[in-house]
């Protein structure tokens, strides 16, 4: 019997202990090897098929995730659906109900309503993986990024300083990221303009800047969120920031700021990049930032988290 | 028809009889003797262990969702579910489809309800199609049976709140607010505190709230009038509403049994039956309520019965529709969240009574029956064997402490 997750679903990373968070680490290690090999597949999903669910448009994340399957060797199967399947008229339940009618062991999905994934692993019978519920958690963002860290800058956590700069209000990868981090032992600073910062952010055990310098010369990591314009509201709403511009000009990273700090940082993005806004063209191509073996690494985590919860299903 | 309640412990904070154990006996639709044992073969004998009866209660807040979605719940239905709840009095909200905004709605209600052991006591519409925009024929529905004028959400035009208040003032009518700023909570769905952060959700603050009492306090102080906030969900709002009383302005409020029950934390997994407008708030707020209840800052208790049905409930939580459907628990929610029984009847028979205009209920010889049987003290689980069609009661399969035993109301009876 291989080691297991505590937990059925990867919903969030608020259900996970460090243990788990460690065998996943450990089991995506594995996967690395893999996918650094001529032949870069194993047979273990052979005999699974995977449904990947996105309500809400993706390019990269669905990329990764149907990759980690065929590298397994799942049957994959996509659907999407530009908004909610609701205003489609068909409820969510009965959605995924009719794709496990045709035999799916496990569904992957991408949603736009915070607490869908939790919802519909208590009202359908299969495994489900959160790949981002509107502004809630993207649980498998955060271990690609905690991984990378772990290998740039070694296993241990604790004291490690970690600062997520930008949107955190709509940004389900700030979430996960702080619960990871803080399960982990690292300390955590958000930073960004007041409007960007949920109010009772502190709560959850970070600290809170305005300053992007400041945060730089505190921390060991700078993972520097992107700014999601179809987030900050229609027409009709009051805009979080006056202008792209003035956004970057406080928050963006200029290799200047990163060259004038004392010690050498890590620079991290989940990606896509708007280059010029959160980052420099100069700081997104320098030795310093880490965003393609974040790609890389996503792939592993994700091969990882599907082995892991495959491995839980009867399968004789 | 002839009954006699046997063994009643009499609850009634304004009554001499008030703790004491009697027989009743009610013929005709009138109380005609009440004894320390009273025989009456010929009469219907109501005998529960631990029974206690108690003036009958009047809901503030509920909705039957009748006309326009009677699949959600339905006057008979809601009358009925209302009746088991111990409600013998029930105020129902005007935002149906169409919207109670004239005398020929009002009319409907009115005809359709009549015969139950519960009395509907319709509110009417602040605007014409609770539109928000010009006043509907407000006069007209006071004559007509109206009891309140709300148009059931917030009213976020301020010159529409002015005009109501000057109005009303006329004929003694009361405007309910529902004090709810659209701009601050624009899509919100819970709370914003730690919760709604660590949830991702949009959230709704506490200023939303009380910014709106600030205006219509305001408002009231220039206009005079009777002002009715229909629902508070903060301390702040509360002590804003305080001072106003202490002020001498005509200012009640109410507060549903749930919010007497239930904090933000309770949402942390998204339980869509527990989504609430307004939402719950923190654990000092539900405190602060459960104090204004006691110390009657707080007027009026309401169940703000909100059936919906499976299809608008069981969805993502975002999708989801606000509000609960459990006015047959009402009574064991206050009980479980910490009202005491003498509270419970002071908010909902006697300070709802006033509100509405009611004459003051007593139990006493020679006067119409109008009486809830209960016990306050049975611990039960929450079975679905409801009579209200709402799918979304949170209680089921949970234990809570209380129970309804039925209604009399002049002839007419509900009892199980």
């Amino acid at each position: 019997m291989t080691e297991q997750l505590s937990v059925e679903h990867l919903i969030g990373i608020k259900g996970l202990s460090k243990p788990d968070i460690e065998l996943i680490f450990r089991t995506a290690d594995e996967f690395k090897a893999v996918i650094n090999r001529p032949i870069k597949k194993v047979p273990s999903l052979r005999d699974i098929t995977v449904a990947n669910l996105f309500f809400e448009n993706s390019t990269r994340t669905r990329l990764s995730f149907e990759l980690a399957e065929k590298r397994l060797s799942a049957d994959v199967v996509n659907f999407s659906a530009s908004s909610s399947s609701v205003k489609k008229g068909e409820t969510l339940i009965d959605t995924v109900n009719n794709i496990l009618a045709m035999k799916v062991d496990l569904v992957v999905m991408r949603h736009p309503d915070p607490g869908a994934a939790l919802f519909l692993s208590k009202q359908v019978n299969t495994r489900i993986i959160n790949a981002g519920d509107g502004t809630h958690e993207h649980p498998t963002q955060a271990l690609l990024d905690a991984y990378s860290m772990r290998e740039r800058l070694g296993p241990n956590f604790n004291g490690r300083k970690v600062a997520i700069v930008g949107d955190i209000t709509h940004s389900r990868v700030a979430l996960s990221n702080i619960y990871c981090l803080k399960t982990l032992g690292a300390e955590v600073m958000v930073c960004g303009p007041s409007t960007l910062i949920p109010k009772h952010i502190e709560a959850l055990g970070v600290k809170v800047s305005n300053s992007l310098d400041e945060v730089l010369n505190w921390c060991d990591v700078a993972n520097m969120l992107r700014i999601q314009l179809e987030r900050q509201g229609g027409d009709q709403d009051v805009a979080f920031f006056p202008s792209i511009r003035e956004y970057s000009a406080q928050y963006g990273l200029t290799l200047e700021k990163l060259n004038s700090l004392e010690k050498e940082i890590v620079v991290m993005h989940p990606g896509p990049i708007n280059r010029g806004v959160e980052i420099t063209s100069e700081v997104a191509d320098s030795d310093q930032a880490i965003i393609l073996d974040q790609v890389e690494n996503g792939l592993a985590v994700r091969m990882a988290v599907l082995y892991l919860l495959a491995s839980q299903i009867e399968r004789n | 028809m002839r009954w006699l309640i046997k063994s009643a412990t009499i609850v009634d904070p304004n009554s001499p009889l008030n703790g004491k154990k009697r027989d009743i006996l009610i013929q005709n639709g009138k109380i005609s003797d009440i004894k320390s044992k009273i025989s009456d073969k010929k009469a219907k004998e109501i005998s529960f262990p631990n029974l206690h009866v108690s003036p009958g209660w009047v809901d503030t807040r509920a909705h039957f969702a009748d006309p326009g979605e009677e699949y959600k719940e339905g006057l008979q239905n809601g009358l009925d579910a209302a009746a088991a709840g111990g409600f013998t009095h029930v105020v129902s909200m005007p935002d149906t489809t169409p919207v109670i905004d004239s005398k020929g709605q009002l009319e409907y209600l009115l005809r359709r309800s009549d015969g139950h052991a519960t009395r509907l006591c319709p509110a009417g519409a602040l605007s014409q199609g609770s539109k928000g925009k010009q006043l509907a024929e407000l006069y007209d529905m006071h004559c007509s049976g109206a009891v309140m004028f709300t148009d059931g959400h917030s009213t976020k035009r301020t010159e529409l709140m002015r005009r109501a208040l000057e109005y009303t003032k006329t004929f003694g009518g009361v405007v309910g607010s529902l004090p709810f700023d659209e701009d601050l909570s624009a899509k919100g769905n819970m709370h914003e505190g730690v919760t709604s952060t660590m949830n991702g959700l949009k959230a709704i603050p506490t200023m939303a709230e009380t910014i709106r009492i600030m205006r219509d306090i305001e408002l009231l102080r220039y206009t005079g009038g009777r002002l009715h906030f229909m629902l508070v969900s903060s301390a702040e709002g509360l002590n804003l509403i305080k001072r106003a009383k202490k002020e001498g302005l005509e200012v009640t409020c109410g507060v549903s049994v749930h919010h007497l029950m239930h904090t933000d934390e309770d949402l942390v997994d998204f339980n869509s039956n527990l989504k609430v407008s307004p939402p719950f708030r923190s654990k000092s707020d539900r405190s602060a309520l459960l104090k204004a209840v006691k110390d009657g800052t707080v007027d009026v208790i309401c169940s703000d019965h909100r059936p919906e049905d499976v299809e608008h409930k069981k969805l993502e939580f975002p999708q989801a529709n606000f509000g609960i459907g459990a006015i047959e628990d009402s009574f064991s929610v206050a009980m479980t969240a910490g009202v005491s029984p003498e509270q419970f009847v002071e908010r909902t028979a006697h300070a709802g009574r006033k509100l509405i205009g009611l004459e003051a209920s007593a139990i006493q010889k020679d006067v119409e029956a109008d009486l809830t049987l209960f016990d306050p003290s049975l611990k039960h689980e929450v079975n679905k064997d409801h009579i209200s069609l709402a799918y979304n009661n949170p209680y089921v399969g949970q234990e809570l402490t209380g129970k309804v035993f039925g209604v009399i109301r002049g002839e007419a009876a509900a009892i199980r």
